[in-house]
């Protein structure tokens, strides 16, 4: 056991004062912040500015309406619009058209609405600016424009608009989750879908970035010849181990510094955040599994990470051993919205039980409905015997493999290897 | 005292008989060479000795007791294949190692400044290993096999990348060794080398155990007089003495092989009064000799 910990506090060590490894850890809360107050800053200083726009209208009576209903503010309550009407008659409308053109093309005017005398029938208002792709506002005018034109159709017919609107009122639904044991929550498909998967994306990236720096440091020690070394004083299972664990404890580290991170900034920045909490609302139990279901995520794939360090030479050698183990994690994520809209059919409940997928699958279920929790059992014990046995097995492989230098064994060899005593 | 012991160990890695029915006994206060050329099994018979690797058949004791991973902390052993952690400090390297080795952590400080020293590495302790030189980098790996005191010291070419001084330091150091009562096992294909130093000597080729005794005896048994000799006059009168062996002549110097059991002093008679005698050098075979004798199947009835 002592000299596992011997291991396991060197790697740590090493691992921990890497430049890779503080850059990336400082890095991320950075990226978060960016992520999530960019948006809001962004839209901070977007919405300052004020939107000139001038009307030509070719009708008698949509300008006053138009204007009327374009009484937007900014944040700091000045009116978002500056609507102005211009003036012209039917012998110079080319040339005023011209001349607002060129407004545009000089900057001194965002936007020219052009509206046919004939709108009712019609129904198409051109508009001029240089930028016609800001979607809120081009969807803010042809709203507005769409209802005061069918309201005056409605008027022109002798129909009250008021009447009609009331007529037609369309239904919401409002969802609200119901769970045992869970507080009632209002949430749909989209947001199901997206706290799920962010969840079980983390999973997934983390498991492979720990697993492949265990694998990546296995297979420098076996270019460095460290290995015996090692050997000399401890076991290859105390050095597969050791390995194993201390790169999870890095892991570990670098998990805890970024929760605390997010968390700090979730409670600070309150109304900074755009995607409020509403998509990230985690209760401790998810929390809990989450921790339990990475763990033992990690452990059964970074023993196979190891088992292909130790049978390689090199990190080229090592990738076409890792795609297959990489798709195990993949299946999962593919299969994320069947899972999201099925989380208790009979085909995410055989996922969540196969331990190459539960990590993902079972966590991704109990995110989403109550599986029983004899089920959550025995996915967990079915992911501890395989880990066990895979370590067993992987412990022999590595006991050859490490010491192994040159040609990669083939599938034989390594039944061959696991045979030996 | 015994305190190793190889019965009949072999070991394959597929068709290779790496090891084949090797035994040896290794006792205290003795050092042993471990000879043979590249590829003759030796770096797997040590990691046998070292549990690294399981025979596949055979026993090995140690300590009395059958090889288990407990006992690797009294082993002191230099890997032939040599690798440190580039990026560790060299005083935390040797600490780990020691800590691997047992030793209890009050203790490793001490024993690193002191083999620090003797390396005269000691102002380096705070540098990392990948600042040194090679020559360096190897004098720390010796010091981790030796850091923990061990019973048992295995050193696998010890000194291939060494400068002649520190190969005296590390030579002396095995003497002290042995004087300590440990029990040393060199193995090297620098059989030269191992002559000077080893009290008993086991030789394996091709997997084989092919030579085994104490090195004197080696040398009487199947080691050849042969006789250096530099003189004038007619060499022929040397070739057709009835109890030399062979001889290799280059005009006035010449290379004698005499039969056993005769000795240089019958071969001076025989010629003193016929040719004129320069100089004389009268040496056994080396080692190597004999080795290369046995292996190539030579000649020799012994």
């Amino acid at each position: 056991m002592r000299k596992i910990w011997s291991i396991i506090k060197r790697e740590y060590k090493e691992a921990v004062f890497k430049k890779s490894f503080i850059i990336i850890t400082l890095l991320m809360p950075v990226l978060m912040i960016a992520l999530s107050v960019l948006p809001t800053l962004l839209m901070m200083i977007e919405t300052k500015k004020q939107t000139t726009i001038h009307v030509m209208d070719q009708t008698d009576w949509l300008f006053e309406n138009f204007s009327q209903s374009l009484k937007d503010t900014l944040k700091n309550g000045i009116p978002k619009f500056v609507v102005s009407k211009v003036s012209f008659s039917e012998n110079d409308f080319e040339s005023v058209l011209a001349e607002e053109k060129l407004l545009i093309e000089q900057e001194k005017l965002a936007v020219l609405l052009v509206v046919p005398k004939d709108i009712d029938s019609v129904g198409v208002v051109q508009f001029y600016a240089r930028n016609v792709g800001d979607f809120s506002l081009t969807s803010r005018i042809k709203d507005t424009f769409s209802k005061l034109v069918s309201n005056h159709r409605l008027r022109e017919s002798g129909i009250q608009p008021e009447l009609i609107n009331k007529l037609i009122k369309p239904v919401k639904l409002k969802t609200i989750k119901v769970i045992k044991g869970r507080k009632e929550k209002e949430g749909g498909f989209l947001q199901e879908y997206f706290s799920t998967f962010i969840f079980i994306f983390i999973i997934y990236l983390t498991i492979i970035l720990y697993a492949t720096a265990i694998m990546r440091s296995i297979i420098q020690e076996k270019t460095s010849r460290i290995v015996e070394t090692i050997l000399s004083g401890a076991n290859s299972f105390q050095f597969m181990a050791g390995k194993i664990l201390g790169q999870g404890a890095v892991g570990f580290t670098q998990y805890i510094i970024w929760v605390v991170f997010g968390l700090t900034l979730l409670f600070f920045s309150g109304n900074f955040l755009p995607v409020s909490s509403q998509y990230f609302s985690f209760s401790p139990i998810i929390f809990f599994y989450f921790v339990v279901f990475f763990i033992l995520g990690y452990f059964l794939f970074s023993t196979i990470y190891a088992a292909i360090g130790a049978i390689t030479n090199s990190e080229q050698e090592a990738q076409s051993l890792v795609t297959p183990v990489v798709l195990l994690l993949v299946i999962p994520l593919m299969l994320i919205g069947f899972i999201v809209k099925n989380p208790d059919s009979t085909v995410t409940t055989v996922f969540s039980l196969i331990p190459f997928f539960s990590p993902i699958v079972m966590f991704a279920r109990i995110n989403l409905a109550n599986p029983p929790i004899l089920e959550i059992l025995l996915s967990i014990v079915l992911l501890i015997i395989t880990i066990i046995g895979l370590i067993w097995l992987v412990a022999k492989i590595f006991r050859v493999g490490i010491l192994m230098y040159g040609k990669r064994p083939t599938l034989p060899e390594l039944v061959k290897w696991i045979k030996y005593h | 005292m015994e305190i190793l012991q190889a019965e009949n160990i072999s070991k394959s890695f597929g068709e290779v008989h790496a090891v084949k029915n090797v035994d040896f006994t290794i006792s205290k206060g003795k050092i042993y060479g471990l000879l043979g050329p590249n590829g003759a099994g030796k770096t797997t018979t040590i990691r046998m000795i070292m549990n690294i690797i399981v025979p596949d058949s055979g026993k090995i004791t140690l300590f009395g007791q059958t090889m288990n991973d407990r006992l690797k902390a009294r082993i002191g052993y230099l890997p032939e294949e040599r690798g440190i952690y580039p990026k560790m400090k060299l005083h935390d390297f040797l600490r780990f190692i020691g800590e691997l080795h047992d030793m209890p952590s009050a203790h490793i400080d001490s024993k690193i400044s002191y083999w620090l020293k003797r390396f005269e590495l000691a102002d380096a302790a705070s540098f990392k290993v990948q600042e040194l030189s090679k020559g360096n980098q190897q004098k720390v790996q010796l010091i981790g096999s030796f850091l923990h005191d061990p019973e048992l010291v295995i050193l696998d070419e010890p000194f291939s990348g060494l400068d002649p001084v520190n190969v005296n330091l590390v030579k002396e150091i095995i003497l002290e060794f042995k004087k300590q009562d440990k029990a040393i096992i060199l193995s090297t294909h620098m059989m030269d080398a191992a002559e000077k130093i080893c009290d008993h000597v086991y030789m394996i080729d091709k997997g084989v155990k092919v030579l085994d005794g104490e090195l004197n005896e080696i040398q009487q048994r199947y080691g050849h007089n042969a006789v250096q000799l530099e003189y004038k006059g007619n060499g022929d009168v040397i070739k057709d003495l009835p109890f030399v062996e062979t001889i290799n002549d280059f005009g006035n110097y010449i290379e004698v092989q005499l039969k056993d059991g005769h000795s240089v002093n019958e071969l001076l008679k025989a010629i003193v009064d016929r040719v004129e005698i320069f100089r004389v050098e009268s040496r056994k075979s080396t080692l190597n000799e004999i080795f290369i004798n046995l292996v190539t199947g030579g000649s020799n009835d012994a």
